[in-house]
């Protein structure tokens, strides 16, 4: 049951920083940017790619001799032609045909650089064994024109080809496969393929946006009070483990706040795009990792959340602790930075050791989960090895915060941090101005205060 | 109930804080030193001080922000609890107020952590801010303010949720005098209301004008304590001021004479046994004497704190 002054300060967090810019560009910045890019990106390459007016003049060399002018050509290419080269006579030698082509292409060059062509294709004489033809052209070739170029050539070979084919000719011309999950069996398309492998990536990006914005916040704000000196204040109001649980639940739900405004703007791309509904179908988790994962991410934000209130209650500037912090988000970001891994090999020593070190398992762990089918005593190990890692750091933060909330302008140094546990003397307290005095006066023993 | 406890119960009805015997160390060093003194309900109690004398750690174990290391404290009639919390205001000497918050949202805030229902806190705040001339600021962020109007606001969220006690340290520091009246004023009419009002401040004048009695702490021990006017009585030493004309040192029973504060006057020690009365009538007599000003040198609080803060100096005494 949480106290109306747990209630309070979680509200006021949440609110406040709800309003804050920099969380604003953040969970609805990002998202609209990407989205505006994404769309305009699209239009672009759709524009870029369908669109034929400037191949409007297209011809090809065959070199292969299996163009047959009489057989389907849809998109009406051209044979180069010179009119100054005398065609090959009817039934002329074999060797003096790479003659003719050569001076076709040089032709076909010339003709396009004077811009008489817009493209030109070389079909070559082992074409039947190697597939591929040359396209040249003096700019970017469309999707749309390899694809006209393609059916021309699986036209033109099936219109050759003997009606005693024993197998359909457009299966010599065109190799088609289908994916299928080994698991399920289930059929996958090409965007859910490229899904199963980013998602789990694009997630984890999001997650640990989310923990680390709304734990910074958590910081500064602890920073702030400090050097407003609002926490004696407060200190008289509510107490310390009111303020600690009001802050974590306040912005842990407004980093949950960001990830269901992202996970909506997924789905909603999701909703008006086939492609990305097939993208997120491609997903391969089920309703147990769900639950471990939002697990995971409860966790990973208290671990986060508490370090980042500890840092905030031992410094004096938010500078400082923003400094203290990075080395926390570097840490956490390592499996990202080594994404690379997970794809190649998920169960590898890298991915293995981020998924059993404290502040990287979160990530470590729900990046393979998307890849790679895991053993559970993994994952029972990755989660034991961060429930403790989180009591720990809570236990510690609070120390922490209880010591440093009220030394003004004084950093708590990890030495006195040290000797204020060993000595048991972790009070809601503070280094006085008479303490001041106290570190100039001769030591007979060992103090708390030097 | 025997007579012994229903003393005790009254005597716990009448007091605000009772502080009995609290010693407080960090490490080796004892800021608090077996304190006790009680502060009566509905008063004005000064504690004064010089820096480092373990004032602001008294007030902070009296608000259970820190624990001491023994003795006892009872405020409001009982060990603090967080019921009591809520009936204290407290202005640390360090002010704080969230900086990039509007005035009114800080102030609500603050004012429901201490229990008040959102509109009555709301409603307290705007009457408040109305009287202390900052109805035109309700929306402004703090950091808008200038440092007396911050000074205003701070004050307005100690007293904002009508405590029964409120502990201020350093109530006018960077206020001019309009606003000192102002805050002042505010102060006399809660304490006519019945809240007791703890003060601690280095303004001695603020003290002698405004407190009923008041505790000197230095080196964490308590060398002054009592009704203000008792304490000062206790400092006066057997001489009179007086401003006129005459030969001061030819009056029968003054030992020595010394030029008065700020030149005003002379300032006449008197011999043992000597009384004022017996000057007085002296210079009645006198036919060569003119005199404007008699009066009793009754020391300044700003005089005995010198004497005694410089004593406990010179002494090196306890505490450390």
């Amino acid at each position: 049951m949480i106290s109306s002054k747990v209630w309070l300060v979680l509200r006021r967090e949440y609110t406040y920083n709800f309003r804050r810019p920099s969380f604003l560009f953040t969970a609805f910045g990002v998202p609209l940017i990407s989205l505006i890019a994404m769309f305009l990106i699209f239009q672009f390459s759709v524009a870029r790619e369908t669109k034929l007016d400037k191949f409007q003049r297209v011809s090809y060399i065959d070199r292969a001799l299996i163009i047959d002018p009489a057989g389907p050509n849809p998109a009406d290419y051209t044979p180069v032609t010179d009119p100054d080269l005398a065609a090959p006579a009817a039934g002329s030698q074999p060797d003096v045909l790479p003659a003719v082509f050569d001076a076709l292409e040089a032709y076909a060059s010339e003709q396009l650089q004077a811009g008489e062509l817009d493209a030109y294709f070389v079909i070559p004489e082992h074409y039947v064994l190697s597939g591929q033809v040359t396209l040249v052209a003096q700019r970017s070739i469309p999707e749309a024109l390899r694809d006209g170029i393609e059916d021309f050539l699986t036209a033109q070979i099936a219109y050759r080809a003997p009606e005693t084919l024993p197998v359909p000719v457009e299966r010599l011309a065109d190799v088609e496969f289908t994916l299928r999950d080994l698991d399920s069996g289930e059929e996958l398309s090409e965007a859910a393929l490229v899904g199963r492998l980013l998602l789990p990536f694009i997630f984890v990006m999001i997650y640990f946006m989310a923990t680390s914005t709304t734990a910074q916040f958590l910081m500064s704000g602890v920073v702030e009070e400090k050097e407003n000196r609002l926490m004696e204040i407060l200190a008289t109001s509510l107490r310390p483990a009111e303020l600690l649980v009001g802050k974590l639940l306040g912005l842990g739900a407004l980093a949950l706040t960001q990830v269901v405004l992202w996970a909506m703007g997924g789905l909603l791309i999701a909703q008006i795009n086939e492609s990305a509904r097939a993208f997120l179908g491609g997903t391969k988790f089920e309703t147990s990792h769900l639950i471990l994962i939002g697990v995971l991410f409860v966790i990973n934000f208290l671990i986060f959340a508490a370090a980042m209130l500890g840092i905030g209650a031992a410094v004096t500037a938010e500078a400082e602790s923003r400094q203290i912090a990075g080395f926390f988000t570097f840490l956490a970001v390592l499996p990202i930075m080594f994404s690379v891994a997970f794809f190649t090999n998920p169960n590898g020593p890298l991915p293995l050791f981020f998924s059993f070190f404290p502040l990287t398992a979160a990530v470590g762990l729900t990046m393979r989960l998307g890849v790679s089918t895991l053993p559970s005593w993994q994952i029972w190990l990755s989660l034991a090895i961060q429930v403790i890692t989180a009591l720990f750091i809570v236990w510690l933060a609070v120390k922490v915060f209880r010591l440093g909330m009220l030394m003004y302008g004084k950093s708590l140094t990890p030495r006195t941090l040290w000797v204020a546990l060993r000595e048991g003397r972790v009070t809601l307290t503070s280094v006085p101005a008479e303490a001041g005095e106290a570190a100039r006066a001769p030591r007979r023993r060992k103090g708390l205060f030097r | 109930m025997s007579k012994e406890q229903h003393l005790m119960s009254i005597s716990t009805e009448n007091t605000a804080i009772a502080v009995h015997n609290i010693t407080k160390q960090y490490g080796d060093f004892t800021a608090v030193n077996d304190l006790s003194f009680d502060v009566q309900r509905g008063e004005i109690f000064a504690m004064l001080g010089p820096n480092g004398a373990g004032k602001t750690t008294t007030i902070r174990m009296i608000l259970d922000i820190l624990k001491p290391d023994s003795g006892r404290i009872e405020v409001l009639g009982a060990p603090i609890n967080d019921a009591t919390k809520e009936r204290i205001g407290y202005m640390p000497e360090e002010r704080g107020l969230y900086r990039n918050v509007p005035v009114l949202d800080v102030l609500v805030y603050l004012g429901q952590l201490k229990g008040m229902a959102r509109t009555d806190a709301r409603q307290r705040a705007l009457a408040l801010l109305e009287h202390a001339d900052l109805t035109a600021n309700v929306k402004s962020k703090v950091s808008e303010l200038s440092k007396g109007m911050q000074q205003k606001v701070q004050v307005i969220a100690t007293v904002l949720h009508r405590p029964d006690l409120v502990i201020i340290d350093e109530p006018f520091s960077g206020l001019d005098p309009v606003n000192t009246q102002l805050i002042k004023d505010l102060l006399y009419e809660m304490n006519r209301e019945g809240v007791t009002i703890v003060m601690s401040t280095h303004q001695m004048h603020q003290i002698e004008e405004m407190a009923d009695r008041l505790l000197m702490i230095d080196h964490g021990r308590r060398v002054l304590y009592g009704d203000v006017h008792d304490v000062r009585q206790r400092f006066a030493k057997n001489a009179v001021i007086v401003e006129g004309e005459g030969d001061w040192a030819a009056l029968p029973g003054v030992e020595r004479v010394e030029q008065g504060e700020n030149g005003r006057g002379v300032v006449l020690h008197l011999a043992a046994g000597v009384t004022p009365d017996a000057v007085m009538e002296a210079l009645a007599v006198g036919a060569a004497y003119h005199i404007r000003r008699f009066e009793l040198a009754v020391p300044s609080l700003n005089e005995i704190f010198i004497e005694v803060a410089g004593t406990g100096r010179a002494n090196g005494a306890s505490g450390g």
